[in-house]
């Protein structure tokens, strides 16, 4: 019995000594990488943010941001790699390097640069509306004193109505944060809230694609969408801005574009 | 008048026919004592008068009541079956006390919450009942704080409380540790004494023979010998008999 | 944001926390009972439909079942989804946990011996009076260890209201931990959790130790 508990321990032993030195190894490996040797490029999307990053009908992932890094990949030479995140654990889930950027309509937010961060500079004009039901009376944010509200978790949306827009939020009936636009959305069609605090192009999407919604148009203050890299990657931020440059140039970006009628108008990124 | 009587009973599990054509009775007083060889069907029949098990068929009746009647050929049981299972109470081989229940709780439920008799007649019976076996200091315990034998006199005293006209004994004392079966079979002595109507299904040779009116010797499903107790044993007349008491007494 | 005003927060969360627990075992426990003596209906149809039901329940992830109860009808019928998301959320919980519950009542049912039904039988029991004055309160006994680790479970698996929006406190959590970008709440959470199943195990004991009067 002794000795099969030794063995047991000592297999265990084993296993944890190479684990760890597997880990150890990779790390190091990582570290080592100069950004010029670099072959792959993992980004980091919401999986459920149409039009610039979502499920296709073909089940790869794809969207604005999405064949925007693949072109910036494809110009440098890079291995395209897509993770999906938790985005309201995105920055955790970039730091633990499990995604080499977070690359997904992500709003500019001083936190984000207080906190070190690298942010590109801003590609998309963004603004934050209330998507309602078509037959809903609502015309205003002020018509929604009382009502229900259903917004993202860790978008700038939820930042917002606990930040800037709190007196307003304090207005609202319940805020309901759910977990993903999709529930936010099937929340608003189930009739379980009156209203989604998100942003526009989504909306605009949602709106273009389902029957029986309407965005209520009023100035909740603008932001900025941008790429988020680790406070070390300076190097590798110049090198994707500098890739999107060539790519505008070369006319790749602007038949992306394209494809992407609703959401033009508020590219920053033109030739 | 007979109190119990069983005629013809027939009983078949699957293709294994235990009871085939079992008939007796038992008058009111009388201790009747059913012996035999395991697997004999001794246990079944006390299970069958019982109602644990139904008959295939045949006649049981209590108090000249018919509890089953012949439809068709088939047997078919009387609707008002608690009322013949007051008449009876049954002490099992493994005692099947409730464990949840103090002594006197297990006693005093059924004739309660069952019968609807009053709680504080019901109480003052089951104590001079317990005072009677010796048993009193342990009202208010659990059965898991008993001796086998002590339990197994509690289980007698739960049957007693229920006032039966017949008491069945299922192998009383063969769960229990050899040096305490002489305090159960005191109990049962003294039941008889006192003219309790009993069925004992035993493997106490000796007892059997002290304490019974009548013997039942069964075997392979069938009564082989019956009659008092000194005709039975002194005068056995089937070799299968006199086979089965070698047997034990080699034992 | 300090500590405290964090804690306080996520204690506003609690409260709906305790509601999904409390409302859940009081659906959950003796709608698992029905199932089990369903489970163990000599009709076949009814314990083929019993099991069938038990079985999905718990093949099925407690998320799913939480999603299916509240925007499912929408879905399929055009319902809408409750506003309060409590109602969706228990009654998921409730037949979830029901599954789980019928499985260790039935596993108590059948451990019980079959010399306690035959001596009741005798003493004239009937078999409703048997089951809740014989069997129940011993198969109550025999299965509290197990209730334990599921009540315990139970306390966990709350958190996953957070899947139909539903703001109990690990959602009231992940909302500060992410405005503030800080892992603290989590701590919070956890030390929320423990502490309240603390407690369950602190009053599953003193129960257990309340009906060890006897041995069984």
């Amino acid at each position: 019995m002794k000795k099969i508990t030794a063995l047991v321990l000592a297999l265990i032993i084993a296993a944890l000594t190479l684990g760890l030195a597997g880990c150890g190894a990779k790390t190091d490996d990582t570290a080592n990488e100069t950004e010029a040797e670099r072959t792959s490029f993992t980004m980091g999307i919401d999986p459920e943010y149409p039009p610039f990053s979502y499920l296709g009908d073909d089940g790869e992932y794809t969207g604005f941001d999405v064949e925007v890094c693949k072109a910036v990949c494809d110009y440098l030479g890079w291995e395209f790699k897509v993770f999906a995140v938790n985005w309201d654990e995105k920055l955790v889930q970039l730091d633990s390097e499990e995604c080499d950027c977070v690359w997904s309509g992500m709003t500019i937010l001083d936190s984000m640069k207080d906190a070190g961060y690298i942010i590109s500079r801003p590609y998309f004009d963004n603004e934050q509306v209330l998507l309602v039901k078509d037959d809903s009376e609502y015309k205003s944010s002020a018509d929604l004193a009382g009502k229900d509200v259903a917004v993202q978790l860790g978008t700038s949306g939820e930042a917002l109505l606990s930040g800037d827009l709190s007196d307003l939020a304090k207005t609202f009936g319940n805020i309901v944060t759910a977990n993903s636009f999709t529930s936010c959305f099937t929340e608003l069609a189930g009739n379980a809230v009156d209203a989604v605090f998100v942003d526009a192009p989504v909306a605009q999407d949602y709106v273009a694609n389902n029957e029986g919604f309407r965005i209520i148009d009023e100035d909740f203050g603008a932001e900025q969408y941008g790429i988020a890299f680790r406070s070390g990657d300076a190097d590798l931020c110049a090198r994707v801005e500098a890739a999107i440059d060539a790519i505008i140039e070369n006319g790749t970006y602007a038949a992306i574009v394209e494809k992407y009628p609703d959401i033009a108008g508020n590219l920053l990124l033109t030739k | 008048m007979s109190i119990m009587k069983m005629s013809d009973i027939q009983k078949s599990f699957g293709s294994n026919h235990v009871l085939k054509g079992i008939s007796f009775s038992v008058d009111k007083g009388e201790v009747v004592s059913i012996i035999g060889p395991s697997g004999s069907g001794k246990s079944t029949l006390l299970r069958c008068a019982t109602f644990l098990e139904t008959i295939d068929s045949g006649i049981i009746s209590y108090d000249d009541k018919d509890v089953t009647k012949n439809v068709n050929g088939k047997c078919v049981y009387a609707k008002n079956l608690n009322d013949f299972r007051h008449i009876f109470g049954l002490v099992f081989q493994n005692f099947n006390l409730f464990p949840h229940y103090s002594v006197l709780k297990n006693m005093m439920d059924a004739p309660v919450s069952i019968m609807k008799r009053d709680k504080r007649e019901v109480r003052e019976e089951c104590m001079m009942l317990l005072e009677k076996m010796g048993l009193a200091d342990k009202a208010d315990a659990y059965p898991c704080e008993l001796s086998g034998g002590q339990q197994q006199r509690v289980s007698i005293v739960r049957a007693l409380a229920m006032n039966p006209e017949i008491l069945f004994f299922d192998e009383p004392t063969s769960a229990l540790d050899p040096e305490l079966t002489g305090e159960v079979l005191k109990v049962i002595k003294q039941l008889a004494k006192e003219k309790m109507t009993m069925v004992i299904v035993t493997h106490e040779m000796a007892f059997a023979r002290a304490v019974s009116d009548k013997v039942i010797f069964m075997s392979g499903g069938v009564i082989v010998e019956q009659g008092a107790p000194e005709e039975v044993f002194g005068n056995t007349r089937s070799e299968r008999m006199k086979q089965f008491l070698q047997n034990y007494n080699r034992d | 944001m300090t500590l405290m005003t964090m804690a306080l927060k996520m204690a506003s969360g609690l409260e709906k926390t305790c509601a999904i627990f409390f409302l859940t075992l009081l659906f959950a426990l003796p709608l698992g009972m029905v199932v089990a003596l369903m489970r163990g209906s000599k009709y076949k149809v009814i314990s083929g439909a019993a099991s069938f039901i038990i079985s999905v329940l718990r093949g099925t992830p407690l998320m799913l079942q939480l999603i299916a109860v509240t925007y499912g009808p929408y879905y399929l019928f055009g319902i809408s989804v409750s506003r309060n998301k409590l109602i969706p959320v228990v009654v998921a919980f409730s037949i979830n946990y029901a599954a789980y519950f019928a499985e260790i009542y039935r596993s108590g049912i059948e451990s019980m011996p079959v010399g306690q039904y035959e001596a009741a039988q005798v003493l004239g029991y009937s078999r409703v009076q048997t089951f809740f004055k014989i069997i129940f309160p011993q198969v109550i006994r025999r299965i509290l260890p197990s209730m334990t680790n599921e009540i315990v479970t139970l306390v966990k698996d709350t958190s996953m209201a957070f899947t139909v929006s539903y703001q109990e406190m690990f959602t009231i959590g992940k909302q500060i931990a992410n405005s503030e970008t800080s892992f603290i709440p989590f701590v919070v959470a956890g030390v929320f959790y423990y502490v309240f199943n603390a407690a369950v195990s602190f009053i599953m004991r003193r129960v257990e130790k309340a009906m060890s009067y006897y041995k069984i």
